[in-house]
């Protein structure tokens, strides 16, 4: 019998998210407990329905620490089964693919997604790195993130002919809707508008990055709880936001190793797109999600995945970025909530955080961003780097 | 079929520190320095092993050599063998002997000169990289750099005289205690050195060659000071220019690389049938004679790399390269490279040797794995070896990334596209790219293979070596 997916088989029932930022007042326990009071709250139940859970946190040493035991203490969870996952950017919605697919498969009712991350307490504003002495430190080189994602400009301005200004424009674009979102964000890390000039202007980061064109990182928790449609319907929720498809796609060292790949897309992102799209029973990416919240790590990073997702034609992003196709009022408004780049980065949370914002507006709750038109979503989360990563789509809508 | 020296190779780094601007610099200070010419300044990521093996590697064709033999002054690990690690680096076979040569310059003339005597096919190189305090004549004097001869029957310069005498006489030193080199009176150095060695020594030489100091054509004579072979000379009648005098006005003072490094530059501007001086200096001296048969190949490459490079002109920066400085980087300066024996050991042979995999099917891969990343391929299967260090590459992507630390920014980092060496495609590889030109790195532009530092552990004094990217050629060095 083939699979059928997870399309309507699992239920959100209730979100949490913190405020991200430089959250110098709270430590990950903290952040942890707001995210999961909030989201506990929202779904109307006790804690004690809860009866598995699982914590993304993707950068164990720096101050969340590894297995189950973090989030058990910071929650005093009571004797649940606590699974820690960690996919580099892509943990958040790790996480929540692992609670739905537990309540998916039957065994168990309601679980609990989390993510968190909280790095600001080592004080500078990018990813430590870190070496064991292990084999790929005898040769890999250790590129920054911006560094990686940097690299996508070059190579997509080679395959499409475009002029490096052109794409700079596109990109700087990119950075400047984000942070127009961002501004009306009241949870969100960057909360000011900027103009384009300025960030024209801004220096380098890694060629042809600029200071605009990085998100940076921050301290932050978001969570859900999952359950089934009819438990959904038994607590209230008439009409539930659903999962319509959650897919994953991890390189297999083909982009790095095997001449084939020419470095201007994302190989996974298309792959756990075409398979989520499948899933989900959507056949006109274009006409039928009214949303995304992808992952924006850098302004170059979204527009690749505008045409990794299907959304822009090939090398058709950048003239639609400039169109304002992704802008607030667009066809398919991207980053709502500001993104990666606004919103804020804490690494583990973030795929809990665009699934947190799609659920808001599902459900016609998010404020001044609220879109007119809200019936399906798309989450993209991409961790590693353009070469080496790991890609995850997600699509929520509502079960009715 | 005439053993002898066959063939010769030299390197130096890309940068060439201004003298001048570092004089001006340091003008205040009423300081006595050299002010003139230039001085080659490795990398951060460069030391004498890599610059040794950069000297060696057009010079292991053909049969493999009996030995590979290592002289340095400034080696950087002293319980392990730098030779060895080059033979790895070289890709030959460990049935070759290594050993190291140190603690003294004329180590390099020397081996050279055993080689000769002895008859073996051996490889020589000779590298320094010497730490230097800022402030002193050694840090504008010396330069970074490093030569290399490989002996064998097929000689295009026969040794026909030598002699050697050993002197502890202390021009300078470094010690345990004292890791900067400390120099004495340098007209003590030079009147002594002149009476008791360079003329007793070349005459010898030149005696046991059956010739007089006279029908020498070129000379590479290393000196512990300025002006030592010209007294000399004066004294032997000779009238042949001193090429390592050129080197040291164009490069700096090589240390133990400088006289075969002069040798490259004498036999390079020899014809068949003339004779030729190099002579090593310290704790006393080598004096060896050729008498060159025909050109060597890598001697011509040796005069056009003094022509080649970049000028330095920032006086701090140098100072960073050459360690003389510890500027404050942050934190993202605050990471530990450790490296681990066990992996070395298992793929560090690949590693240094930038050995990739063949599948099959013809495509080449690096690292090799166990599953080949062909996707054609789903099967487990041993991979043939295949050597990248020695193929040009084209570079797909790039960039300039100015947050990653490195101790000289920006750090160039892509993938790099091998070109198909058989019936599949060639390897892929994430790569650093290094000796940066003025305008960066683009994509589609060839690249071919250096030995460099891949990460060091200042607290464990340890390295790792790995293979990086850079321009095809350099440009030549601006003389305005």
């Amino acid at each position: 019998m083939m699979a059928t997916g997870i399309r309507d088989k699992v239920a959100i029932i209730g979100m949490g998210c913190t405020r991200f930022g430089e959250r110098w007042d709270v430590g990950a326990d903290g952040l942890m407990v707001e995210a999961y009071i909030e989201a506990l709250a929202d779904a109307g139940i006790e804690r004690a329905r809860i009866e598995a859970v699982w914590v993304g946190n993707a950068l164990d040493d720096i101050n969340v620490g590894n297995s189950a035991l973090p989030a058990a203490h910071a929650l005093r969870l009571e004797r649940v089964p606590v699974t820690r996952v960690e996919n580099m950017c892509a943990t958040g919605t790790e996480a929540l693919r692992g609670a739905a697919y537990a309540v998916a498969s039957g065994a168990i009712d309601v679980a609990l997604a989390i993510g968190v991350e909280k790095l600001k307490d080592t004080g500078y504003g990018g990813l430590p790195l870190r070496t064991k002495g292990v084999q790929n430190d005898l040769w890999m080189p250790y590129g920054s993130a911006p560094g990686t994602f940097a690299q996508l400009a070059g190579a997509y301005a080679a395959r499409h002919g475009i002029a490096p200004a052109d794409l700079k424009r596109a990109m700087a674009h990119v950075s400047w809707k984000s942070h127009q979102n961002g501004a009306l964000s009241p949870k969100a890390h960057l909360r000011n508008a900027v103009d384009m000039d300025k960030i024209l202007a801004a220096p380098l980061i890694a060629d042809p990055l600029g200071l605009f064109d990085c998100c940076g990182v921050s301290d932050g928790a978001a969570a859900a709880i999952v359950t089934t449609p009819e438990i959904a319907r038994a607590l209230g929720k008439v009409n539930p936001v659903t999962i319509k498809a959650i897919q994953l796609s991890a390189s297999n060292g083909w982009e790095m190793q095997f001449g084939a790949w020419d470095g201007a897309s994302v190989p996974n992102t298309r792959a756990a797109a075409a398979r989520a799209y499948a899933e989900a029973g959507i056949a006109d990416p274009c006409g039928q999600i009214d949303l995304t919240e992808v992952h924006d790590c850098f302004s170059i990073t979204e527009l690749v995945i505008m045409e990794d997702l299907s959304l822009s034609d090939e090398g058709r992003a950048p003239t639609d970025i400039l169109d304002g196709r992704y802008d607030r009022d667009g066809a398919i408004p991207c980053q709502l909530d500001g993104g990666l780049k606004c919103f804020g980065h804490p690494v583990g949370a973030s795929g809990l955080r665009m699934a947190y914002e799609v659920y808001n507006q599902l459900q016609g709750r998010a404020g001044e961003r609220q879109r007119a038109k809200a019936d399906l979503g798309l989450t993209h989360n991409l961790g590693g780097s353009p070469f080496n990563s790991v890609a995850a789509v997600a699509i929520l809508g509502r079960l009715n | 079929m005439t053993f002898g020296l066959a063939d010769m190779g030299g390197y130096l780094p890309l940068l060439r520190l201004d003298r001048r601007a570092a004089a001006r610099e340091l003008a205040w200070t009423g300081l006595p320095m050299p002010r003139s010419g230039w001085r080659a300044v490795a990398s951060w990521d460069e030391d004498p092993l890599t610059l040794a093996v950069e000297a060696a590697r057009g010079l292991c064709g053909g049969d493999v050599p009996i030995s590979l033999r290592f002289a340095s002054t400034s080696a950087y690990f002293t319980d392990r063998a730098q030779s060895a690690m080059a033979l790895d680096a070289l890709a030959l076979p460990r049935s070759v002997r290594t050993s190291d040569f140190a603690n003294t310059r004329r180590a390099g003339v020397s081996a050279l000169g055993d080689a000769l005597l002895g008859q073996r096919d051996e490889i020589i190189m000779a590298a320094e990289k010497r730490p230097t305090q800022p402030g002193s004549a050694a840090q504008l004097a010396f330069g970074d750099g490093a030569a290399a001869v490989r002996t064998g029957p097929d000689g295009v310069a026969r040794l026909v005289g030598h002699a050697s005498l050993s002197h502890d006489l202390i021009d300078r030193y470094t010690s345990r205690d004292h890791r900067f080199s400390y120099a004495y009176e340098e007209r003590f150095v030079r009147e002594v050195s002149v009476a008791q060695m360079y003329i007793p020594a070349v005459r010898a030489a030149c005696e046991s060659a059956g010739i007089t100091p006279m029908q020498l054509s070129h000379v590479a004579c290393a000196e512990p000071v300025s002006g030592t072979w010209r007294a000399a000379a004066k004294a032997l009648g000779c009238t042949a220019s001193n090429t390592c005098e050129t080197l040291t006005e164009l490069a700096g003072d090589l240390g133990a690389a400088h006289p075969l490094f002069g040798l490259g530059l004498a036999l390079a501007a020899a014809q068949p049938g003339d004779f030729v001086l190099v002579a090593g200096f310290g704790s006393g001296i080598d004096t060896l004679v050729f008498e060159m048969l025909a050109p060597a190949p890598g001697c011509a490459a040796m005069v056009a790399a003094l022509a080649e490079g970049q000028v330095l002109s920032s006086y701090s920066r140098f100072l960073n390269l050459a360690e003389s400085i510890a500027l404050d980087w942050g934190m993202r300066a605050e990471f530990e490279q450790k490296a681990q024996a066990t992996v070395l050991e298992r793929i560090g042979r690949d590693m240094i040797g930038f050995i990739g995999g063949r599948d099959s099917l013809g495509t080449v891969q690096f690292p090799k794995s166990a599953m080949p990343v062909n996707p054609a391929l789903a099967q487990p299967e041993m991979l043939d070896d295949v050597r990248l260090a020695d193929l040009e590459a084209t570079i797909v992507s790039v960039t300039a990334d100015r947050l990653n630390f490195t101790p000289d920014p920006p750090f160039d980092f892509g993938l790099v596209q091998f070109a198909a060496a058989g019936p599949g495609g060639g390897a892929r590889v994430l790569m650093e790219m290094v000796d940066r030109p003025p305008q960066g790195f683009a994509v589609g532009q060839p690249v071919r293979m250096r030995l460099r530092i891949k990460s060091q552990n200042v607290r464990l004094g340890f390295r790792t070596y790995f293979w990086k990217a850079a321009p095809l050629a350099r440009p030549l060095l601006e003389t305005a």
